[in-house]
Order: C-alpha cells, then structure tokens, then sequence
C-alpha cells in the first residue's frame, strides 16, 4: 500500500485538484518573494531533482510537484517559506527563470539543516528519505528489523525481515503465469531453499517459462494491459476485425508491436523508434512476427501507412496519429500525449518543462503566446513541432507539405511551422531526431521500471524502494547490464527486497 | 444459479467468515509482523481460474451472475481488480477497492462453493469437498472436512489451531443446520466460503 507520503510527491489526483481550484494563470504569475505575495516558478520543479538527484522523490521521475514547496500554488508550505526567505535575498523581484534558478541551490542549501516542520528531522534528511519536511506527521518510514526479528522472521512461515525466496518465486507464478503454484509445485520449490544458487534458478527459470504464458504476452494479457493507458483503445472507431461503427484504425497492431519491443532480445527503446510493423502470429502460444514490407499490403490500411523509413515506433502508427492528431494541424495533444505515457512527463501537470527560447509563436493563432499560456507552451510547441508533418485521421502519413491543407482554417502563417522542434532542451530536426533523443533519456528509462515496478511490487517505489528502483533504471540504460531488454530488468527485480520481502 | 440451501448460507456466511479468518492470519506464529507490508489483490481472474482448477470445475462454469453473468468478466469485472479500456475506459486496475469489492469478493467465493458443493451432492462418486459422514459428523469427519478445505483452497496443510478452531465452528453451525446430510453440505459450504473469503485466498 502506498504511504501517505509518497502519496504526497506523486499524487496525482492531488495535483488535479490543486490545477482545478487556481489555474494554470496563478502558477505562471509570477515568482517567489520573501516579504510580499507569494508565487510559483514551475522550473522548479525539474531544477530541485537535478541539485537532490538522489532524492526519493526524483528516483521514480526527474521532477517534483509544486507541493513540495507549497500548499495550495502559489500559497507556500513551511518548507517553501525557508526555501524563499534564501532566495536570492535583496534582488529585485520578479525574477527572471534564469535567475531564479540560479539562486536556487543556494537557497535549498541554506535550508537543508533547518527544520521546518519542528519533527527533529532536518529538511534534508527528509527530502532525501522521501517523507515531508512541511509536515511533522511525515517521518521517514524504518523498514529494519532488530537482530532478533531478524532470526524469529527466518524461522518463520515468511521471512519478513528481508528478502523470502518461497514468497517471491509464488509471486512470480501469480504476477506472470495468472495461477497460484501448486503444492506439488512448492514442495519442488522449497527443496531447493537449502542452496541459494538453485532458488535463484528456480525463480529465474519460473519467470522464463511465464514470461512466454497467454496470461503475460496474449490477448488482454498483462502487457496488453500494461500498454493500455498509452494506447489508449476504444471500439467505436477500430477498423480490422472487430470494426466499430467508425472504423479508423485498429489498436491491435500497436498492441502487437508493444509486446514485440517488451519481450525477448529487443532493445524496448523501440517503443519510440522502431520501424518495424509486427503481427501476432498466434495467441497460445502468443507468437509474434516482424512483417516485412513486400507483404503489408492489406493490412497496411487499418496498422501503418507511414514509410518505414519515417516512421518511430508507437508514436507513429495510424491508431496514434488517428486518436491523438485527428485534424489538427499542429497537434499539441499527440506530443503531450507521447511526453507522458512514455516518459512519465505531463505538461497538464507542469511535469518536464524546459521553455524553448523565443517561443511559443504561435503558428496557427491560437493565442498560446499569452502569458498564463507561454508557461507550458514554450515547452510544448517546439515539442509538438516534430508531429507536423505526421497526418492524423484519414491519411495518416507522412507528408512534408502537410501544413498548406490548414491555411483556410489556422491561418497563413500555418505553413511556417518548421518541422524541426525542441525536447529536453535539446534541438531536433524531425520527428525521428525527437524520438531518439527521448528514447535515450533518463526519463524513458524511469517510466519503463515505473510501469514494471507498480504492476510487480503493486504500488509505486516507497522510500524505503529508492535504492532497489534507481538501480533498477539506470541498469536498464546500461550496456554492461540490461541494455535496454526488459525481460533481463524483470530478472533483477524479481530479485529485489522490494518484490521479495513479504 | 439457484443452489439449495444458499439463502440460509447467506445468512450464516458472515459468521462463518468472522469465526474462522481470524485463524488464519494467526497462523503466521514465530515471524514478527511484516515492517512494510505490500500484499496483492489476486484479483477476479486469477481467483477463478484457481478456484476452476482446485475444485475441478470448468472455468466459464464456475461462477456466473444470474446464470448468465461470468463473475469475473462481466459481472463483477472493475471491482474485482480488472480492466475494461475498450467501453468503460478503465484502463489499468484501481489503486484502491471500491465499497463494493468485498460485497462482490464475498458473493463470488459463495457461489463457487455453492457450485462445488451442489456438484458433490449429485454426483457423491466424484465429492471433492462434501463427503456425508457415515454415521453422526464427529471430529474426525470435522477435521478430515477442514483438511480437504485447506489442502484445495489454501494449497497447505491446516495448523492443529486452524483445525481446532474450524471443528469448533462446524460444531456451532450444526446448532442451525441440523446432522443430516443437507445439514452437513451446509456446513461444509460455509466452512469453503470462511476459506476462500479468507485474507490468504484473496491476497499474496
């Protein structure tokens, strides 16, 4: 079950409510002033996990919410209160971005041995730890037992002093194959405990075997519902079998290449810049298969219409561009859409803003250049730029003058729109460029262990996880170690206290 | 579907749940109680397909909501941990139980020992978990009772607290059921549904 208090850092439906009751336009008004009227610098956010990258709240993403420093925005905390007393004392205020993020680490630095909350806790034994230096009910959670817990839990029915092998290899059985062990089964199990060479054998061979199970990688299997929330299905418009009423596209080749770059020896950056087009061959045992080509022919219209050569990954087939672009012209929603279900970065929630200079433009005179609008739109434009050229429903393709279609509807200036866009701060030419620099990201890398780790472990990493799950994340990235194939990452974890400590 | 006797079922099933889960969460004697609990929700589907495998019934037999219904499908299918992207939008399993959860939990683990029990009454050659006792129901039927319970629903052998407690409860409920043959199936049905509404059932 999740804590109260990681529940505070990721809240979601917290940070909903705090979007609904002030709008963006106060978060955007201005900036934090000692004396006077308080307000909130959204790049704080980001800035705070790169001065505490160790930070519990920055191991499962590379951004805080605004409840870290205040209550209900622009309102502040009592930790936020510290934080703006020290920053950047006697400037004139408001302060610029720039300059408010370089006061920053000096002023969290001024605060960290400081107390906010009046627990005995100093403010950054709490960020680091992961519970609340605002509030004095949050303390960091102790997870050890006592040398005597420690020899009573071993002795015990489950190890609940540390990592249970029986427990987390039945874990296994239910989590990837959908079945509880039998006892036959167990009593294999628990023949192997004496030696711990052959326990880790049998878990790994356990999770091998699943992994290849209709329950983990067939229809409405696991991954398949791991992937829903990006694919975001609905049957009113599916084309091929099974068509709605509408038919537009069909999700089940998205489907089909999401369990294709999830499984095996496949690099999962693929997700964002595969340009291979996969059916599933059979669904017990689940099969699947690259289709080259010479033989899309017919199944190209309801899957991919996009040339190989333009394509990247998820993010470019007909089901995406199809329920994300629709008609538009310069389709902020597919961006923001790619921006969080694959990095675990949403804009709605100033989550992963890095403002492009000189922007937004404003294109296609939709008024984004607005103040309470530049704030998220000076990211999300240039972000968005890239999926230009990218047809939504009908077409679906790629098509460099895509632009001159819209110029009766969005304006003249329309066709100015470059194809050539910002994300992570990073300036790319094309679409293909985007995806290569997000799928090598930090970000990436975080949100693939995310979704793992919440559907195995069954909640989102506590603090007592932020060791285990930045090992686990930073190992998917490394060559030497998982290189990307998750199969490999869902070995280790497997192995974690985490998933094995009941 | 209807099963005989499932309306007095209903109404000593919470009795029943009270009077015998707590021995199952004792059951954890010499380990300290976990520092960080995070157990799972094995959820509707994985309930029912160890539940069709144990009690030897047909999975798209086990359980189905007036007759028609799949329990873990369609009746009951968000609240007991599924999906549904495709027309209610539920894309991934909700974090927290809703109100109805247990309600549902509690019916789905009824129906399924009604079914096997209604199953055994037939067809007592191939009884699985009601067998009659041959003259009145003593501690050796009781005990020989809660050992096929555990051993099919709880893959373990029951403790010898686990079992005092489970005669104690079957001798209770013979107050109401009566020893005859329908009486025993029916303390055999609440003793399946104390199990399998049990935390350890539902949980891992």
């Amino acid at each position: 079950m999740t804590s109260w208090r990681v529940g505070r850092f990721s809240g979601l439906k917290a940070w909903a409510a705090v979007i609904t009751a002030v709008g963006l336009s106060a978060l955007a008004a201005g900036l934090a002033s000692p004396g006077g009227e308080a307000v909130a610098k959204p790049p704080a956010s980001m800035e705070f996990c790169k001065i505490y990258p160790t930070a519990h709240a920055c191991a499962a993403s590379p951004v805080v919410n605004c409840t870290t420093c205040h209550t209900v925005p622009p309102a502040r905390n009592l930790f936020g209160a510290q934080v703006a007393e020290h920053l950047a004392p006697g400037a004139a205020r408001p302060l610029s971005d720039a300059d408010y993020i370089a006061a920053l680490p000096a002023a969290l630095k001024a605060v960290e041995a400081l107390d906010a909350d009046g627990d005995g806790i100093s403010n950054l034994d709490e960020i680091l730890k992961g519970s609340a230096p605002e509030n004095g009910d949050s303390r960091p959670t102790a997870v050890s037992c006592t040398p005597g817990q420690t020899r009573s839990a071993a002795a015990g029915r489950w190890n609940t002093c540390g990592y249970d092998p029986v427990h987390a290899w039945r874990k296994v059985v239910l989590d990837v194959c959908g079945r509880s062990p039998t006892r036959a089964e167990t009593d294999a199990f628990r023949r192997r405990l004496p030696s711990e060479s052959s326990w880790r054998e049998g878990i790994s061979g356990q999770l091998d075997t699943c992994l290849r199970s209709p329950y983990w990688l067939g229809v409405n299997g696991v991954l398949w519902n791991l992937a829903n929330a990006k694919i975001n299905p609905q049957d009113s418009i599916k084309a091929g079998p099974r068509a709605g009423s509408i038919p537009l596209a069909d999700y089940e080749w998205d489907y089909n290449l999401f369990a294709w770059m999830n499984t095996g020896d496949r690099d999962v950056r693929g997700l964002l810049t595969s340009q291979d087009f996969v059916k599933r061959v059979s669904d017990d045992p689940p099969t699947f298969a690259a289709v080259p080509d010479a033989d899309l022919k017919g199944m190209r219209q309801a899957g991919q219409t996009v040339p190989r050569e333009k394509r990247a990954g998820m993010i470019t087939t007909r089901w995406f561009t199809t329920v994300n672009t629709m008609f538009t012209p310069i389709p902020r929603t597919t961006a923001a859409a790619a921006y969080r279900q694959y990095l675990g970065l949403d804009l709605a929630r100033m989550q992963g803003l890095h403002p492009a200079v000189a922007e937004p433009i404003d294109y296609d005179a939709k008024g984004v250049g607005a103040p309470a609008c530049a704030v998220c739109h000076s990211t999300l434009d240039p972000l968005t730029y890239p999926f230009t050229r990218y047809d939504g429903i009908i077409r679906n393709n790629y098509n460099p003058n895509r632009l001159k279609n819209f110029v009766r509807t969005d304006g003249a200036r329309v066709v100015e729109a470059p194809e050539a866009g910002e994300i992570f701060g990073q300036k790319v030419a094309n679409l293909l460029e985007w995806s290569q620099v997000a799928a090598n990201s930090d970000a990436f890398a975080q949100k693939v262990t995310w979704d793992y780790w919440k559907m195995m472990v069954g909640r989102e990493p506590s603090p007592a996880d932020q060791t285990e799950f930045a090992l686990m994340w930073k190992s998917l990235k490394a060559p030497d170690k998982f290189n990307y194939r998750v199969e490999r990452m869902l070995h280790a974890l497997v192995l974690t206290e985490a998933y094995g400590r009941p | 579907m209807r099963m005989p006797g499932l309306f007095a079922a209903l109404t000593l099933a919470v009795m029943a749940a009270v009077a015998v889960a707590p021995a199952v969460v004792s059951a954890q004697e010499a380990a300290p109680a976990s520092t960080d609990p995070r157990i799972k929700f094995k959820d509707g589907e994985r309930y029912l397909r160890d539940l069709s495998e144990t009690f030897e019934i047909p999975r798209d037999e086990i359980c189905r909501e007036l007759s028609r219904y799949d329990c873990s499908n369609k009746a009951f299918r968000i609240v007991l941990g599924g999906v549904d992207p495709y027309d209610a939008r539920v894309m991934q399993p909700l974090d927290q139980a809703t109100l109805a959860s247990p309600i549902a939990f509690d019916r789905v683990a009824l129906q399924v020992c009604a079914n096997r029990v209604a199953r055994d009454r037939a067809d007592p050659a191939k009884a699985l978990l009601f067998k009659s006792a041959a003259g009145r129901p003593d501690r050796a039927w009781r005990d020989a009772l809660t050992d096929r319970l555990y051993d099919r629903i709880l893959r373990r052998d029951a403790s010898v607290a686990e079992r005092d407690r489970m005669a104690a409860f079957l001798q209770g409920v013979e107050g109401r059921t009566g020893r005859s043959a329908r009486g025993q199936s029916e303390q055999t049905l609440l003793a399946c549904f104390a199990l399998a509404s049990s935390a350890e059932a539902a949980f891992y």
